[in-house]
């Protein structure tokens, strides 16, 4: 799920940007340092937003360095257990299939996929297919997907999807 | 807790009836998934439902079935709980439970099937499913399992500085801008090799480079993931830094019946038979496997061969200079034949250009001179060269003599012997065809020439690709025939399918080895002889009506001269086992016959010894010899004689030189050297050698240098493959020599052959039994020089055995 929401970051700069540019600095530094990274609070940081204040600056003293407290609203990403969320499949295999949600990295057991749904190894792309051959799911297709369990870590969340209930599976345009 | 079963009962507070059930017992059911479609029966209007699974787990038993009006709180079917069946980061990929969490049942999960995703498990139970699946898959389509390693199998790879304008080299870095730089060459062939074998086999990268490395390469060889898929085992996912076998296990829950591995190295698979031993590809100068296991530099296996890189950039650079004046220009040949070869296909296209070889003394054409050198008659044998080419000559009059090279020696060697065949038929354009040849049966010449794109293109010769997917198509055909034999439900091993179509290879050979194997050493433990066994020749003590091949080192020796006079017994130099061993195909014997100056290479290259034998093999069981000897060649502590180096030998030489000069005259002295030789020769393979005196050994040792100065000469006479064009005035004046000679010292053809110059110019070698006239190779010597020569061999060699 994806929320709007105030956080709170401090930036550590350099004596060497003390200048006119010092604030320009600060964001930028905090647009590099916080997009992008993953708590297990908050998710995935997508993008900042704005900027609400940037606090007075503390110098440590014996270092130089100037530490600015930033206040700022971003969206983030946060995947829950029972979420449907649409993915982009990334590799398919016996055991069963990866697939993306932007940043998060999910797995699908061939046990949560439909039975009807045989992996064919010899085609090129591997892929899931009914027999018909009327939904077929390989690397690059896009799925929804249910979320039945998440993992967070430091490097990032990686969930567990299935794609045994209704309307879950190959998206069709 | 994890083996009872919970009951499920009718949740609803109406009968609801049973419709059908979508699971069987025994089914894994994760969260949601739907059990079974019901309606309920007192219902106005009547609409399908589906109960779904509210825990995940197995089914264990039904209690309820189909078409059955059920009650509430009446039981309808019992779960067992999730066993956790596929974990994925420690999370159940069945019920998504995090299994880190205490209060979760330990998982059985502890399969790695994928190769490339640790993390992912699976447990034996699905392991064995899923390999079960592959199988049958695997068989429907008629197809094999292969395992390929990269480094030196397909690819070769350094980290050395290379020039960038090299075709067919990747240059990649792996670990962002600022990391080392990677260059990486195809072996020649590779892509179609993946393209034919990619129908007989499902190909797996197994490689010891890391997982950025693997997928990296993969790109290049695959880019549209049509050969390897995802299906690349990498460093990174091996349980064991030194095996690749451990791995075997979990990729094949099912066994490895179906697999089969090329690999350059055997030990990584612990001498698996099912492994196919490569022969290493060599590109890059001083570097051997880059991705070696731990303990190993990355310099073994660096054979030293290769392209000589920086001669050619500098080369390049000056043919850049100049290339107003040089379109197309040869920045550089390796090789002075081959500069002829390239010269010649230039002629023939008409174009005139006349790049200037610059005085770029390559290590090839120092190698030369200095053989040229030890023979002393580069200029003579040199000619067809020099008539196509002056820039040769004055490339190797340029250069100085280096250190000496033997693998030099020995590919011009090699050179010699793929000449031999053709010397009778082709003599006008011999040069240009011995050229041809060279270059595809010796890999290690390189051709390189400069398009106009400013790339280089080099042309090596390396051709094992074409041989290894024969022996893959042979083994695939040979398990599928067998299969098809077998009663259905059964596969053939391919652990002995492989060691089998290895054995057809020379299946009705009957071998004799000669001077193959040290005397003191048994038969059965040498290498040549469980090279031979597992390639499925037979190998005999002694020649008979049987035998087929004799695998000789030297000529001269007591068997080689038995098996001359067999008119059907084929004689060979071990190159041809080797080749056998490397090809997996009965080599032609004439590339390999055994010349006067035999043969080096008594023990095989390491890729061609047999998985099947090697386990047995004492491979490690000679250090303790290896240090007496400074060569550390096991055959060198027989005698320890042997061991000398040649600076030794030279004084050896000189110091009985001197002596011998002291009393010229001495003509029984000089008698009794000639049987020893011959005594000694066969002495090395046959008999015992402590019974001769030291005296004598030494003396047999000089007597080895000349004869093999003499070989030397024939050699590069041959070498210059059109002897009869050219010879005849080398003929005519060494014979005019030879005659004065003969009037100096008539009754003397002895007392030349002490003197070590002027035996050079001898065209026969004395030493050579009587009845060895089969012109093996070069030209005919004088009719009565031989006739005195056989003579007085054999009064010598009646008195040898009269002793």
């Amino acid at each position: 799920m994806f929320y709007h929401i105030s956080l709170e970051h401090e930036i550590l700069l350099h004596p060497q940007y003390f200048g006119p540019q010092l604030l320009e600095k600060v964001k930028t530094k905090l647009y590099t340092e916080v997009e992008g990274t993953c708590t297990g609070k908050y998710g995935f940081v997508i993008a900042v937003t704005t900027i609400d204040s940037i606090g007075a600056g503390l110098i440590l003293p014996g270092q130089g360095f100037v530490v600015y407290p930033v206040k700022y609203k971003a969206i983030v990403f946060r995947p829950f257990k029972g979420e449907v969320l649409d993915a982009v499949v990334r590799q398919v295999n016996k055991v069963g299939m990866f697939a993306e949600i932007g940043p998060l990295s999910c797995f699908i057991s061939h046990h949560s996929i439909p039975a009807e749904m045989e992996f064919c190894p010899n085609v090129n792309p591997q892929c899931y297919k009914t027999k018909e051959e009327d939904i077929v799911i390989h690397a690059e297709g896009e799925i929804r997907l249910k979320i039945v369990g998440t993992r967070v870590d430091a490097s990032g969340i990686f969930a567990i999807g299935t794609l045994m209930d209704d309307f879950l599976g190959l998206i069709s345009n | 807790m994890a083996e009872d079963a919970v009951r499920v009962s009718q949740q609803q507070t109406k009968p609801v009836k049973i419709i059908k059930w979508k699971v069987r017992e025994g089914t894994t059911v994760p969260v949601g998934r739907v059990i079974l479609l019901y309606v309920f029966p007192d219902a106005e209007k009547v609409q399908q439902l589906k109960l779904k699974a509210s825990q995940a787990g197995i089914i264990h038993t039904i209690l309820a079935e189909e078409d059955r009006v059920v009650q509430p709180g009446e039981p309808l079917y019992t779960i067992k709980a999730c066993s956790h069946p596929t974990i994925m980061n420690d999370m159940c990929a069945e019920c998504g439970a995090d299994l880190r969490k205490d209060d979760f049942p330990k998982s059985t999960a502890s399969v790695p099937m994928i190769h490339a995703i640790p993390d992912l498990k699976v447990s034996e139970e699905q392991a064995q499913k899923l390999g079960q699946a592959d199988s049958d898959r695997l068989i429907k389509d008629r197809k094999l399992v292969l395992l390929v390693d990269l480094d030196q199998t397909l690819i070769h790879t350094t980290n050395d500085n290379i020039p960038p304008n090299i075709k067919d080299v990747y240059h990649f870095q792996l670990y962002g801008p600022k990391s080392p730089w990677y260059h990486t060459r195809l072996r020649p062939g590779t892509h179609k090799f993946l393209n034919s074998v990619c129908e007989l086999y499902e190909l797996h990268i197994c490689t010891f480079g890391t997982r950025h490395y693997a997928h990296m390469i993969a790109m290049f060889l695959d880019s549209d993931q049509k050969f390897f898929s995802n299906r690349i085992l990498s460093r990174d996912e091996c349980f064991d830094p030194t095996s690749k076998k451990a791995n075997l296990k979990a990729l094949f829950p099912c066994g490895d019946d179906m697999v089969c591995i090329i690999d350059d190295r055997e030990d990584v698979w612990s001498h698996a038979t099912n492994l196919i031993h490569v022969k290493p590809y060599h590109f890059f100068q001083h570097t051997g496997d880059i991705n070696a296991p731990p303990g190993l530099d990355k310099q073994e296996n660096d054979e030293k061969e290769g392209v000589d890189l920086t001669n050619i950039v500098k080369q390049s650079q000056k043919s850049n200079e100049s290339s107003s004046s040089i379109d197309n220009g040869e920045p550089k040949a390796k090789e002075s034949g081959e500069k002829n070869g390239s010269r010649d296909e230039k002629e023939g296209n008409g174009s005139h250009d006349q790049a200037v070889i610059k005085e770029s003394i390559t290590e090839e054409n120092e190698k030369n001179c200095k053989i040229e050198n030890d023979n002393q008659s580069i200029t003579n044998n040199q000619k067809p060269s020099d008539e196509t080419s002056e820039n040769v000559v004055d490339c190797i009059t340029n250069s100085n003599p280096s250190k000496e090279n033997k693998e030099t020696e020995l590919k011009r060697e090699s050179n010699t012997e793929d000449n031999v065949p053709h010397s009778e038929n082709c003599l006008k354009n011999d040069s240009n065809n011995g050229v041809l040849k060279n270059t595809s049966n010796s890999p290690e010449n390189k051709q390189n020439r400069q398009s106009n794109d400013g790339y280089i293109e080099i042309e090596d010769s390396d051709d094992y690709l074409i041989y290894l997917e024969d022996i893959l198509k042979r083994i695939h055909a040979v398990y599928y025939e067998l299969f098809d034999k077998m009663e259905s439900g059964k596969i053939p091993d391919l652990k002995k399918v492989i060691p089998y179509v290895k054995g057809q290879v020379l299946k009705g050979c009957k071998l004799v080895f000669s001077g193959l194997v040290p005397t003191h050493y048994k038969l059965e433990d040498s290498k040549a002889y469980q090279v031979a066994r597992s390639l499925g020749a037979e190998v005999q003590l002694e020649i008979d009506d049987e035998t087929s091949h004799l695998v000789a080192v030297r000529p001269g020796t007591a068997k080689v001269n038995a098996g001359r006079r067999k008119k059907n017994l084929k004689i060979v130099t071990p190159d041809w086992l080797w080749c056998c061993a490397e090809r997996w195909e009965q080599a032609d014997e004439r590339i390999f016959p055994l010349n006067a100056k035999g043969s080096k290479n008594r023990h095989p290259p390491p890729h061609c010894s047999s998985p099947e034998h090697v386990p047995t093999y004492p491979e490690h069981d000679t250090p303790a010899l290896r240090k007496r000897t400074p060569s550390g060649r096991f055959m060198d502590t027989i005698n320890p004689l042997m061991s000398f180096s040649r600076d030794d030998i030279a004084n050896m030489d000189k110091e009985v030189e001197d002596i011998l000069d002291d009393d010229t005259d001495d003509d029984t002295e000089e008698e009794g050297n000639v049987p020893i030789q011959a005594d000694n020769e066969d002495d090395q393979n046959d008999t015992d050698v402590e019974d001769v005196n030291l005296k004598h050994m030494v003396q047999t040792e000089i007597l080895d240098i000349y004869d093999k100065e003499d070989d030397d000469q024939r050699e590069t006479t041959k070498d210059s493959n059109s002897e009869e064009e050219n010879d005849v005035n080398d003929q005519h004046s060494s014979r005019k020599r030879r005659l004065e000679d003969d009037e100096n010292s008539q009754d003397l053809p002895s007392r030349r052959f002490r003197r070590g110059e002027d035996v050079d110019e001898l065209d026969v070698d004395p030493l050579q039994d009587p009845d060895d006239n089969d012109s093996d190779s070069f030209e005919a010597p004088d009719e009565e020089d031989d006739g005195e020569w056989n003579m007085m061999g054999a009064a010598l060699e009646r008195e040898f055995l009269s002793d």
